[in-house]
């Protein structure tokens, strides 16, 4: 059996920064990229265009639409990302269901946001936005936040998603003035955090 | 305009292609001039540029990269002499960490052996108060070259975390003295066993400008790309483009980057000496260096009965020196490395009219060795090989910062550095290890490898610890170059404490080393 190359639905692209670089890597087979706001899907696209490797037919196309509007691919994607997404969703629960139709079964659902706590209330809220302004005010919406438990919970009423074991992963991470993002085990639980979930593969 | 064999044999094609409509006639001859898309492009085939590729050709996450490498000079002549009495006058002086490295990439198998010449120990010595500093590494925990004696001697220093790469390896083993052009052959010979390097040589680079605006909105844009163009309008457009071109480095130039630093109005003296005896193949060799206030002289072994000397001198006096018949040079050594300051003053200051071998026949039984420090084993130098003399002006220069966007610098092109601590191969050799490792990190994590993200880990790298090192041999030149009085009291104090204080050198050397 030949190396199979990855396909992966990047959700929530914006500029394209994680897009890019899942499309140079050599495992991968192709990348769609979405968002629903047409000025970044301008901008991820003019960056694309500086690199040859990246115009290679397939590898690497942006849609500007949302997940809902998107048209089911042959057999769906195997790598279905969602980074800084679901915090800006109101209501993430069937969002994240339209996400799950087109995950191939043994693919992995795999994204970051951040937890509800008064710890993210008071780094992401009050520090980066009104503090220190790294960001502008009102990018997030605090009571939008979700704990990795009830993430868990939703993903473990999801018939297609297995959450025993390795097939659910979470991992918190915090950023240190200096040295940049670090894993710091336990923090997912007041802080920013990946996770990620496997669909059974019985379906194969 | 594309200068196809075809077009040149049929004026009937030419006269067709000239009737097509404007659109697909442009397209027909502007293919000749599209440029080609290459990852890394590698201006310079000396051993820095030549080690990058190897590397990268050596390394699974980069083995697939399109690679070129441009020089001007004929790379296929390079070749190890196969005269082993014969030795060419530019030979470098190899770290274990440099050796580990060339190992990994492939080449070091492939260097002529016999030419090759490690050494175990080092000698080095004040010539104005004849205080020593002594390195054995049987002795000492690890890395025994002068450098690292100094790192040593300032824990915690930045300088010392530059060094500790460059400890020791196998069997006390301080460093290998390598000709250039057997590590360049070898480097190559590796090149040519892996493949996939694009040689271009005997090619000089015409010009290297940013790539064209783009003609629509779709269409690939290289505006931002380095395109470097050859003889014959060839156009290669580099992901990355790498200048490996020496101390007055044009990709440097086209870059923007400054350099800065300043000339030591100094010459470095070369020749390839014949010992009075000489070694077998397994004998432990040493290194010999004696700091004259005119600048360093430094003897550097080499297999059987030869030597390498490296001398730092004025500019009139390096002029002075050539010209001297070789007999003549052989002894004026013999007194630079013997003779108490003021009768080496005489010699140099009268060389053109004295009889130097005569002179120093009768100076030097009145020489006491503990005079002037003199090393028990330093050999006497019977001769000077034919044609070997020659020298080159001695500078400090280091650039502002090795990248760009989609620019890196390495060796030469990014630091010129004195020669009295052996230093600036190797240097060129740790710019290429990190480069290599920064572009295969970039490559597993799907960078492009031209952007600041991959290449900022390079700059980070290798900067700081370049500019220590140069820092410490700028020092130790100028602390060097006094002849009399307190600098010279301390520097002897120092020394020669250093010699026999053993854990108390940190705090004695902190000061007169100036490391930070």
């Amino acid at each position: 059996m030949t190396d199979k190359k990855l396909k992966y639905l990047d959700i929530g692209c914006g500029a394209g920064i994680f897009a890019e670089s899942a499309a140079r890597l050599p495992t991968t087979a192709s990348v769609t990229a979405i968002d629903p706001t047409p000025e970044v899907i301008t901008v991820a696209q003019r960056h694309q265009r500086q690199d040859p490797l990246l115009l290679e037919p397939g590898r690497l196309t942006y849609h500007n639409t949302a997940i809902e509007n998107l048209p089911q691919k042959d057999g769906g994607y195997n790598i279905i990302t969602l980074f800084e997404v679901i915090e800006h969703i109101q209501q993430p629960s069937p969002f994240l269901t339209s996400c799950l139709k087109h995950l191939k079964p043994g693919g992995w659902l795999i994204g970051s946001t951040i937890a509800r706590t008064n710890a993210s209330w008071f780094t992401t809220k009050l520090m980066a936005e009104e503090v220190l302004r790294i960001v502008p005010s009102g990018t997030h919406d605090w009571s939008q936040y979700i704990q990795p438990s009830e993430l868990r919970q939703w993903a473990s009423v999801q018939p297609e998603l297995e959450v025993q074991g390795a097939a659910w992963q979470v991992m918190g991470v915090v950023y240190v003035p200096g040295l940049g993002w670090k894993e710091v085990g336990g923090s997912e639980s007041w802080g920013n955090y990946f996770f990620g979930t496997n669909s059974y593969s019985y379906l194969l | 305009m594309a200068s196809s064999p075809i077009l040149m044999q049929s004026p009937k094609l030419i006269r067709r292609l000239l009737q097509l409509p404007p659109s697909l006639r442009r397209g027909f001859y502007s293919t000749a001039s599209k440029p080609e898309i290459y990852d890394v492009v590698c201006v310079g085939g000396g051993p820095a540029g030549l080690s990058l590729l190897s590397a990268l050709r050596s390394h699974p996450s980069t083995e697939r990269l399109k690679v070129a490498l441009i020089d001007s000079q004929d790379l296929t002549t390079s070749r190890a002499a196969s005269d082993t009495r014969v030795y060419s006058n530019r030979c470098s002086s190899l770290t274990p960490a440099s050796l580990k490295f060339l190992q990994n990439a492939g080449a070091w198998g492939k260097v002529e052996a016999r030419r090759v010449q490690d050494y175990h120990g080092m000698q080095v010595w004040d010539g104005v108060s004849g205080s020593r500093i002594s390195f054995d590494p049987l002795n000492g925990k690890n890395g025994a070259g002068l450098l690292d004696a100094l790192a040593e001697l300032v824990p915690g220093s930045r300088f010392r975390e530059s060094r500790r790469q460059y400890e020791t390896g196998n069997e006390g083993v301080v460093a290998t003295m390598c000709e250039n052009q057997n590590l360049t052959h070898a480097l190559l010979q590796r090149l040519k066993e892996a493949g996939g390097v694009e040689v271009l040589d005997k090619t000089k680079v015409e010009s290297i400008q940013l790539g064209p605006e783009p003609e629509d909105e779709k269409a690939l844009d290289l505006s931002q790309w380095p395109i470097v163009t050859l003889p014959g309008e060839r156009q290669l457009a580099a992901r990355l483009l790498v200048g490996a071109d020496g101390a007055n480095s044009p990709v440097r130039n086209f870059a923007n980057i400054p350099s800065h630093g300043w000339d030591y109005n100094q010459h470095g003296v070369v020749a390839t000496l014949q010992l009075d005896h000489a070694f077998a193949e397994l004998d432990r060799r040493t290194a010999y260096q004696r700091f004259l206030p005119t600048g360093p002289i430094a003897l550097l072994p080499l297999p059987n009965n030869k030597a390498s000397l490296v001398w730092s001198v004025t500019t009139p006096l390096a002029a002075k020196l050539k010209a001297l018949s070789t007999p003549a040079f052989a002894s004026m050594v013999n007194a630079a490395f013997r003779l108490q300051i003021a009768d080496l003053t005489y010699f140099l200051e009268h060389m053109d009219t004295i009889d130097i071998a005569d002179e120093l026949s009768w100076r030097l039984p009145n020489t006491s060795p503990a005079s002037t420090g003199l090393p028990q084993s330093l050999p006497t130098v019977k001769a000077v090989q034919e044609g070997s003399t020659a020298s080159f002006p001695l500078r400090m220069r280091h650039a502002d910062t090795y990248t760009g966007h989609r620019i890196a610098l390495i060796g030469d092109a990014a630091h010129t550095i004195h020669p009295l601590a052996g230093q600036g191969l190797n240097l060129g050799l740790a710019d290429a290890q990190s480069l290599a490792s920064s572009i295969a990190y970039g490559v597993e994590h799907g960078m492009d490898i031209g952007s600041p993200w991959c290449l900022d880990e390079y700059v980070s790298d290798r900067w700081a610890k370049n500019n220590a090192v140069m820092g410490v041999c700028d020092k130790l030149q100028k602390l060097y170059s006094v002849q009399s009085g307190p600098v010279v009291w301390g520097r002897s104090l120092g020394l020669g404490l250093v010699d026999r204080l053993g854990p108390l050198k940190g705090m004695v050397m902190g000061a007169a080393g100036g490391v930070r």
